[in-house]
């Protein structure tokens, strides 16, 4: 009962986190933008436009909900939550800290430690595609369309490095379960190097962001949404709270996606050469690791961010071309010289 | 014709994506710390390329084309005559003029021996070209400094007589009058000193070439010529 | 022909976040391929021949503005010249050289534009605001010779109506660099980077024969190989004072078209270096105007006078029946000749490469339809 009522916490302690990351980020992409692009960006909500989230959601919820007469009601409704639950759901085999005592009971800060949480989130992966086709063919609007076929080539074709990339750093770490893989990354190999993901697996570290970019439908692979060309794709019919769930699931997206590219390659919780538990007290250090947890978090969301506003998109073919005829070889060479590599050195 | 067909060939840095795309991600990162840091600074305006309307509003020209105004002399009288020159030279037909003789006992507040009556610019016709100022041959019209002129209903858009006469008022007290435009030198000229217009400007000769309105609705200007 | 229902009909809309004014264009397409573009126009029709037709020849100038919007100088000096044309007089030496300034700034702001929206179209946001910034500062210099930042009713019938500003050499300056390093940047984003390679080498190549025939000019044409320059080839105000390069592209494709706009801006710069030069040479009060009759009665004839304005050649011609207003005046917008070629250029592309040849054509819709 105990247990249940922790675990219960632990959700609604994501749920929250992540929404107000989500929140946030809407401020931070506009501010950002704006601060790339010589221009000051929201100032009028609260100092620096801090307000400007709430002023959005009010303006958001205020809106005239509209669905069009001849989109399919249902799936219409069912889009955008589609395309949020994965993304939210992923989190719960995602560990964001080591482990905290309170009351003398030692709780890890992680939902679920599924000893499969790397299959578990390869399939939350492939579920994301979901919410961007319903949502396209739903409205009933050509450009629609056009936006919900390019999300499912391009979605479904860059899961395959993204499981390459993945499948590497299990055989370097040797378990499926997240948290594990992020328990091995302490220390450090050769001497120097920290044992992060990064270091011992660089090729697959890129493979592994690019494909992360593909699958955020970030820029440079916003196709699906591509606002010059098909005005907003697949979210063109979308107006009011729908279309705010489907912007907010864009940024829980990249949260995962964040988090996921952390744990991987980052080293989760831990600092490079310093053994925070160490000297930490007990409750100390497992605030102190989800804080740097977090930290690294915020640096990948900033570089998304920053990445978008400073290259241009690619084209629907040169995305399919990237994937296949470039990422999944080097994906497959990876893992050829990942395997080589265990071999030699075992 | 067949269509050329262009054999791409990449440097080494430009095939492999990732290190333009960091050089570029180095010059926006300059761009961003540069712009963190100016807005922290308590003045306005401190990112250089943006004016926070309405605290903040750019300086526009001494000569900008804005709304119009009616001139008065050193002495407070009004320079129009109501001569109607600048209804015939304004291509969008929005400006009429009546004209009417100074009556008696009112000489002190015109500087002719003729007025406008009334002086009518509908703003919404308005082109802000700048020929009715040119062409007025006594200087009364000037356009100003006035660029918000948005209104709730298109009657308000009619500025009369009254109207560019406190927009001339207004000018005055802000310090922003100017002197009137001096007329170009022209090939020839005879540049005597003193002489008020040696070879005006084709502008203003054009004036009696101008179209007369085709709107009948408009009262014609008894000018005289 | 092609059978309609075989293919997936995308109406490209009059208003688009892509399309440069109010175009349209109906794509029949066969999944991301277009199979054929039917361009329409029209949308921005105002009448501006006909108005020609009721107003004189002085009042006509303001109308010129509208036309390509982006670069508004070019219009009138071009009009202006048609006009001098047919009087049989030449603007005095120091009006030309005003002239020139001011039409290489406006050429230098009409390419600022068209790179910049080129970016936007094809996803890099960042260098439009980067060279807007500079264009913001030609405003500047527009607006303290006129009065007026867009829509400048620039230059009289004969010559000029003001002299340059008297601050215009330290803006000048500041605005050298400005432009130097906004177009760096832009460089440093874009030139290089493989994935807008991608995107614009390659994409809706032209080539020169075709280009001619289809009554290509100005940069579309250069980038297709061409060397054609109006302001080398028949050199009309002084420009043949000046030592400039015209830039020349290869295949007629998008990158082609974008290199040869970054390139023109630099020569515009190293031109308005030399123009003013000459222009602080002159004594101060030499004459800015010619002597221009009292009413502007162009004897009856016609005549044609084109200029090489920023998106070719911008040509008036201009019937006279000997009275104070013209019997007929008739643009030729560069655009238009560009704009029909565009179906046959972008068939068998993509709706992306669609999307960005439109931007890079520099199509306007205010010279489009008049």
């Amino acid at each position: 009962m105990n247990d249940l009522i922790i675990a219960l916490i632990k959700v609604v302690f994501i749920w929250v986190w992540v929404l107000l990351i989500a929140v946030v980020m809407t401020w931070v992409e506009r501010r950002g933008a704006a601060m790339i692009q010589d221009r000051p960006g929201p100032n009028r909500a609260g100092p620096f436009g801090l307000l400007q989230p709430l002023a959005d959601g009010i303006k958001l919820f205020t809106k005239e909900d509209i669905i069009p007469a001849k989109a399919k009601k249902l799936l219409f409704i069912l889009g955008p939550i589609l395309f949020s639950l994965p993304a939210f759901s992923a989190y719960a085999v995602v560990p964001f800290g080591d482990k905290i005592i309170l009351g003398g009971k030692e709780i890890i800060l992680q939902v679920a430690d599924v000893n499969i949480g790397f299959l578990y989130i390869v399939a939350l992966g492939s579920m994301a595609v979901y919410g961007i086709v319903v949502g396209g063919w739903a409205s009933n609007n050509k450009y629609s369309i056009l936006g919900g076929l390019r999300a499912t080539a391009q979605l479904i074709s860059y899961e395959v490095p993204w499981g390459l990339a993945l499948l590497a750093i299990v055989l370097v770490y040797g378990t499926f379960s997240l948290r594990e893989i992020a328990l091995a990354q302490q220390g450090t190999f050769l001497g120097i190097l920290p044992n992060w993901g990064v270091f011992k697996q660089p090729l697959g570290f890129i493979l592994f962001i690019v494909a992360a970019y593909a699958e955020a439908n970030r820029v440079p692979f916003d196709l699906p949404e591509a606002e010059s060309e098909i005005v907003s794709g697949y979210h063109t019919e979308y107006g009011s709270m729908r279309l705010g769930v489907y912007l907010f699931g864009e940024y829980v997206n990249l949260c995962t996606l964040s988090a996921l590219i952390v744990t991987f390659f980052f080293g989760a919780w831990h600092l490079p050469y310093i053994n925070m538990a160490s000297f930490l007290g007990p409750i100390s250090y497992g605030i102190a690791s989800f804080l740097v947890f977090f930290l690294k978090v915020s640096f990948f969301l900033w570089l998304f961010v920053w990445v978008r506003w400073t290259v241009p998109r690619f084209r629907y073919d040169q995305v399919m071309g990237l994937g296949w005829k470039a990422l999944i070889p080097l994906g497959l060479l990876n893992l050829f010289l990942t395997a080589l590599a265990i071999q030699l050195t075992a | 014709m067949a269509k050329p067909v262009v054999e791409k060939r990449y440097k080494l840095s430009e095939q492999v994506y990732l290190w333009e795309l960091i050089k570029g991600m180095g010059l926006t990162w300059k761009h961003f710390i540069f712009n963190v840091k100016a807005s922290f600074r308590p003045e306005p305006h401190t990112i250089p390329t943006c004016w926070q309307y309405p605290e903040d509003r750019r300086p526009i020209a001494p000569n900008f084309r804005g709304a119009h105004m009616l001139m008065l002399d050193e002495e407070g009288r009004e320079k129009c005559v109501g001569c109607g020159m600048c209804a015939k030279i304004c291509p969008a037909n929005c400006i009429t003029v009546e004209n009417a003789k100074v009556p008696e006992g009112e000489e002190a507040k015109y500087a002719g021996k003729t007025y406008s009556k009334t002086f009518t610019i509908d703003w919404l016709r308005c082109i802000f070209c700048g020929f009715c100022e040119e062409v007025c041959p006594k200087g009364a019209m000037m356009l100003g400094p006035e660029y918000e002129l948005a209104r709730y209903t298109p009657e308000e858009c009619l500025a009369d007589k009254s109207m560019l006469l406190a927009n001339f008022h207004k000018a005055k007290q802000e310090g922003k009058l100017r002197p009137p435009r001096e007329p170009v030198p022209v090939v020839g000229a005879a540049a005597k000193p003193g002489e008020e217009k040696p070879a005006a400007s084709a502008d203003e000769k054009a004036v009696t070439s101008a179209a007369k309105p085709k709107v009948p609705v408009k009262a014609k200007p008894k000018a005289a010529e | 022909m092609i059978n309609h229902d075989d293919y997936v009909k995308i109406n490209i809309g009059p208003s688009h976040p892509a399309m440069h004014g109010t175009l349209r264009v109906v794509a029949y397409t066969d999944g991301e391929t277009v199979v054929s573009a039917d361009p329409e126009i029209g949308y921005l029709h105002r009448g501006v021949e006909k108005l020609g037709e009721h107003l004189s020849y002085h009042q006509f100038i303001p109308i010129t503005d509208r036309l390509n919007y982006c670069s508004a100088i070019c219009n009138n000096v071009s009009y202006e010249m048609a006009v001098e044309k047919l009087l049989g007089v030449s603007a005095p030496e120091k009006a030309q050289l005003v002239r020139i300034i001011m039409m290489e700034l406006a050429r230098i702001a009409d390419h600022q534009v068209c790179v910049g929206i080129l970016g936007v179209d094809l996803g890099a946001f960042t260098p439009f605001f980067y060279l807007i910034i500079q264009r913001e500062e030609i405003y500047e210099i527009f607006e303290h010779y006129n009065g007026a930042r867009l829509t400048n009713t620039f230059g009289r019938i004969g010559g000029v109506e003001a002299d340059l500003p008297k601050d215009f050499e330290q803006r000048w300056k500041k605005l050298k660099e400005g432009i130097a390093r906004a177009n760096e940047e832009t460089d440093k984003l874009l030139t290089h980077n493989r994935i807008w390679m991608d995107r614009t080498i390659g994409v809706t190549t032209f080539s020169a024969e075709d280009a001619l025939a289809w009554g290509f000019t100005g940069p579309c044409l250069r980038a297709c190989g061409v060397k054609r320059d109006l302001r080398k080839d028949e050199p009309y105000s002084v420009y043949d004072r000046f030592d400039f390069e015209v830039p020349v592209g290869k295949y007629g494709d998008v990158f082609d078209r974008y290199m040869v706009r970054m390139r023109e801006m630099e020569e515009s710069v190293k031109i308005i270096d030399q123009a003013f030069k000459l222009y602080k040479d002159m004594p101060a009060d030499a004459p800015l105007m010619a002597k221009v009759p009292k009413t502007i009665k162009p004897p009856a004839g016609e005549v044609y006078s084109a200029i090489e304005s920023p998106n070719g050649e911008l040509g008036f011609f201009i019937k006279s029946d000997g009275s104070d207003k013209p019997y007929r005046i008739k643009i030729r917008p560069p655009c238009y000749m560009v704009y029909q070629a565009f179906p046959e250029m972008v068939k068998g592309e993509m709706i992306a490469d669609l999307i960005a040849c439109l931007s890079s054509l520099n199509v306007i819709a205010g010279e489009l339809d008049r």
